[in-house]
């Protein structure tokens, strides 16, 4: 019953018209990412961070959480129209989706992605609900020491997200927490590597360095390729599906779903892996097996749900535990962690009405998205027509305007600009972005709760060993460490391509 | 919109009637401030914070004192240093003030590690709007009951009862090492640099045995008694938590608490500091101001400028003497 009257609550304060504005913009702002191919999830989260900066904590979140889950459907539009996923997650849905484009079934294919991608959402969504309160009650046990063995899980991720080369994404991780390392030390004061600059007193700020690494370092090394753009936008009668599509699809929404779900818990899965995975399983299992890959409407439901559904899933143990479990939700941590929320088990005991707020407006944006996505399907193909240049100048704009925001200082300007060369630089030396961003999260921390913990012990660290909890946490991401030696982790073939990581 | 239409319009008409003589030029302190000159609050932390909320809680009635704008300019970073200098180094002129808070203004230019660019002596005290003072508490099934047993328990095992601070050199910390210094205590600080909600959390899950916070913060902990206040460190009783017993009371002369006020830049002509100053008294002493600042749980509590410059003396001092203790070593 607790749990029903706390999600009621919750459902009353999202239901605030500026609430249900900034869900409502998240998803606009979402879907247009998803649609754009130059720009993946983690660099739109990363754009629009400055933007949600000055809003207050449930405002903000509620908007980066629809922006992230309003991503993963805008990818799908391009997929089916164009046959250019705008992101990894989409892109196993190009091959049926697109083929329906070419017998004049596009609008049925938005359709049912629409409300595969519903399903999937909400049910994930509901996992939530049920997960957070047993999860979210262990809150006041976690002291210190506990919070420093999930962070210590946390970071052990990066073995997960280290695609083809360890060493690479080790020194990702690794320059990732010497940039968290500037700015005054969180406990004894002394000021770290900052070289008597004031602005540095604080730290490089989260916001502009992502906004950097990812946003400006991605247009800067836009490559336009040969794209001959030729939209049909689909009429409004096509746009409904058969009774025979519905027919065929609920089987695809419930194997989406299972899958998505499963995934999106598995710290270190991408939402391409679940959609590959999910067309996988639509190739063995479905009774139209044969048609897929000629426009099968299950090649189109399966993947599109299972998308969906791992983006909300992913969000259980950030709620939860906090626990970034892919590089989008790390950045999505990172906005937490600027409005002064610790994502994980004391998130629901200093903030229980703001985590239930947020978890509602996922319900309601789920909704949204699909109210909004199916008569709007013509504007975001229009989108497309705008040139490049145009575009990148656009968002350049944006990015500038958004890092001068940050503290209202041209300094973090030069910030950004500086990462964005960095970022540039990596990508050329091909390591991964996906371990910086995760350890410059993570890494203050983990600093943090190393140091309050050896303030209780008076020292010793002894503290780690006698309590059970952190044991278990700390054996835990031990495992996840040997997990490459014993093969668990996700298969080579997904890793190589996977934008995500 | 209005405001700054009738001031333009107000200033172009005044141009015309001088035949554009000398609207710049010297500024005599009588016509401070000019017509249609705005003057910069500067908020050395982010927009919704404490500080920020009481800054904008008095702009409007600043405004009408002053017959000017009063724009509220936020200058967050470095725990408030990047603010302060920028108040500190501004133009003695009237047309920048800002909002101070110990212990940072007090502790930022005593302490020589972090280069700060102003000393006390840059600041002229306008106002003194807030005081919140410090309280130890306790849980609610501790074997303490009073100071006493608390302090001589302390005394008995040193260093080995932990209390909470929001960090290295907050006001916290130095109410714990007056503690240890005036009473021989030996309180072993546990920094949770994020903040105070982080402290309290730790503290409701047992994972400290001893709260050491500001009045506003507690009052919620005592009321859900999930807290035993002990003692406040303040020289009277608070009025939100009437039942506390002072530190003085029980025998023992600790006194420390957060303060928040306004200041100028050194140097102000006496006329624009008085103009300033009897503006601040207006604002911070309106009942409606007084209203919302209690509703934070914040209680006002006014000081001129010669009181506050006294007040700001003490706690120099008193950081001044525990300095050693408090800092990385």
């Amino acid at each position: 019953m607790g749990v029903v009257n706390e999600l009621i609550l919750g459902f009353a304060e999202a239901m605030t018209w500026q609430n249900l504005l900034f869900a409502f913009v998240g998803c606009l702002l979402g879907t247009v990412i998803g649609v754009l191919p130059g720009i993946g999830p983690v660099a739109g989260i990363a754009l629009l961070i400055p933007l949600t900066l000055n809003l207050d904590p449930a405002g903000s979140i509620i908007m980066l959480c629809a922006i992230f889950y309003g991503t993963t459907y805008g990818g799908t539009i391009t997929s089916v129209l164009l046959n250019t996923p705008g992101e990894a997650a989409s892109a196993i849905t190009a091959i049926d989706g697109y083929q329906m484009t070419k017998m004049g079934r596009a609008g049925v294919a938005l359709t049912i992605a629409a409300f595969g991608s519903f399903i999937g959402g909400s049910i994930a969504t509901v996992g939530l609900v049920l997960a957070a309160k047993p999860l979210g009650s262990l809150g006041l046990l976690i002291g210190p020491p506990e919070f420093f063995a999930l962070v210590v899980v946390g970071i052990s991720l990066l073995v997960a997200l280290a695609g083809r080369s360890m060493v690479r994404a080790l020194i990702s991780g690794a320059l990732g927490l010497l940039i968290s390392m500037v700015g005054i030390d969180p406990v004894m004061g002394a000021p770290r590597f900052t070289f008597s600059m004031e602005r540095l007193l604080d730290g490089v700020s989260f916001v502009a360095v992502i906004v950097g690494v990812f946003g400006l370092s991605e247009i800067l090394s836009y490559r336009p390729g040969k794209k001959p753009v030729s939209v049909h936008a689909p009429g409004f009668r096509s746009l409904l599906p058969t009774r025979q599509d519905w027919k065929r699809s609920t089987p695809s929404f419930a194997r989406g779903t299972g899958i998505g779900f499963a995934m999106g818990l598995i710290p270190g899965m991408t939402g391409s892996v679940s959609s590959l995975l999910s067309y996988g399983a639509e190739k063995k299992f479905s009774k139209h097996r044969a048609e897929l890959g000629h426009g099968a409407i299950e090649g189109v439901a399966g993947p599109e749900t299972a998308n969906n559904a791992h983006a909300n899933g992913a969000l259980i143990p950030l709620f939860t535990l906090g626990i970034p479990a892919s590089p989008t939700i790390a950045v999505l941590m990172g906005a937490f962690l600027q409005q002064g929320l610790t994502p994980g088990p004391t998130l629901f005991a200093e903030h229980g009405t703001l985590a239930w707020t947020i978890i509602a407006s996922l319900f309601i944006g789920n909704v949204l998205l699909l109210v909004l996505n199916v008569p709007l399907v013509g504007l975001w193909t229009s989108i497309l027509r705008v040139p490049y240049p145009i575009l990148a100048g656009l968002i350049l704009m944006f990015m500038v305007v958004g890092a001068y925001t940050i503290n209202f200082s041209v300094f973090d300007v030069f910030v950004m600009i500086i990462f964005g060369l960095v970022g540039v630089g990596l990508r050329h030396l091909d390591i991964p972005l996906a371990p910086m961003v995760l350890t410059l999260v993570l890494g203050p921390l983990m600093e943090r709760s190393l140091r309050e913990s050896l303030d209780i012990s008076h020292g010793s660290f002894i503290i780690f060993a006698e309590r059970p909890i952190t044991m278990v946490l700390l054996v835990l991401a031990l495992l996840i460490i040997v997990s490459p030696l014993l093969k668990l982790r996700k298969p080579a073939a997904l890793a190589v391509d996977d934008p995500e990581s | 919109m209005k405001k700054l239409i009738s001031a333009l319009t107000v200033g172009a008409l005044s141009l015309a009637a001088t035949g554009c003589s000398s609207a710049s030029g010297t500024q005599s302190a009588d016509s401070f401030p000019e017509n249609g000159k705005s003057i910069e609050l500067v908020v050395a932390f982010s927009p919704g914070g404490p500080v920020d909320t009481a800054a904008r809680l008095i702009q409007p009635v600043l405004e009408k004192e002053l017959g000017t704008n009063v724009e509220v300019v936020n200058k967050p970073g470095a725990g408030g240093q990047i603010g302060y200098t920028a108040i500190a180094n501004a133009k003695p002129d009237g047309y920048t003030i800002g909002s101070v808070g110990s212990p940072s203004i007090v502790v930022i230019p005593l302490d020589e590690s972090r280069g700060a660019a102003f000393s006390r002596e840059d600041l002229q005290p306008l106002a003194r709007q807030v005081v919140d003072p410090l309280v130890i508490a306790v849980q609610p099934d501790s074997p303490y009951s009073t100071l006493k047993d608390l302090l001589e328990a302390s005394k008995a095992k040193p260093g080995e009862i932990n209390a909470t601070t929001t960090g290295q050199m907050g006001g916290e910390h130095f109410a714990i090492a007056q503690i240890n210094e005036s009473t021989g205590a030996a309180f072993s600080p546990v920094h949770f640099s994020e903040g105070a909600s982080q402290a309290s959390t730790a503290f409701l899950g047992k994972h400290v045995g001893v709260l050491v916070g500001n009045v506003s913060e507690v009052v919620d902990l005592t009321k859900q008694g999930k807290a035993k206040v002990l003692g406040i460190m303040d020289s009277k009783r608070s009025d939100i938590l009437p039942e506390v017993p002072t530190f003085s009371e029980q025998g023992y002369e600790v006194i420390s608490a957060t303060a928040r006020g306004y200041a100028a830049p050194a140097g102000l002509p006496d006329a624009v500091a008085k103009k300033l100053e009897d503006a601040m008294q207006a604002a911070i002493e309106n009942e409606e101001v007084i209203e919302k600042m209690d509703n934070l749980g914040l209680t006002t509590s006014f000081q001129n400028s010669q009181e506050y410059g006294e007040f700001w003396a003490k706690q120099e001092e008193d950081y001044k003497a525990v300095l050693p203790l408090v800092q990385a070593k």
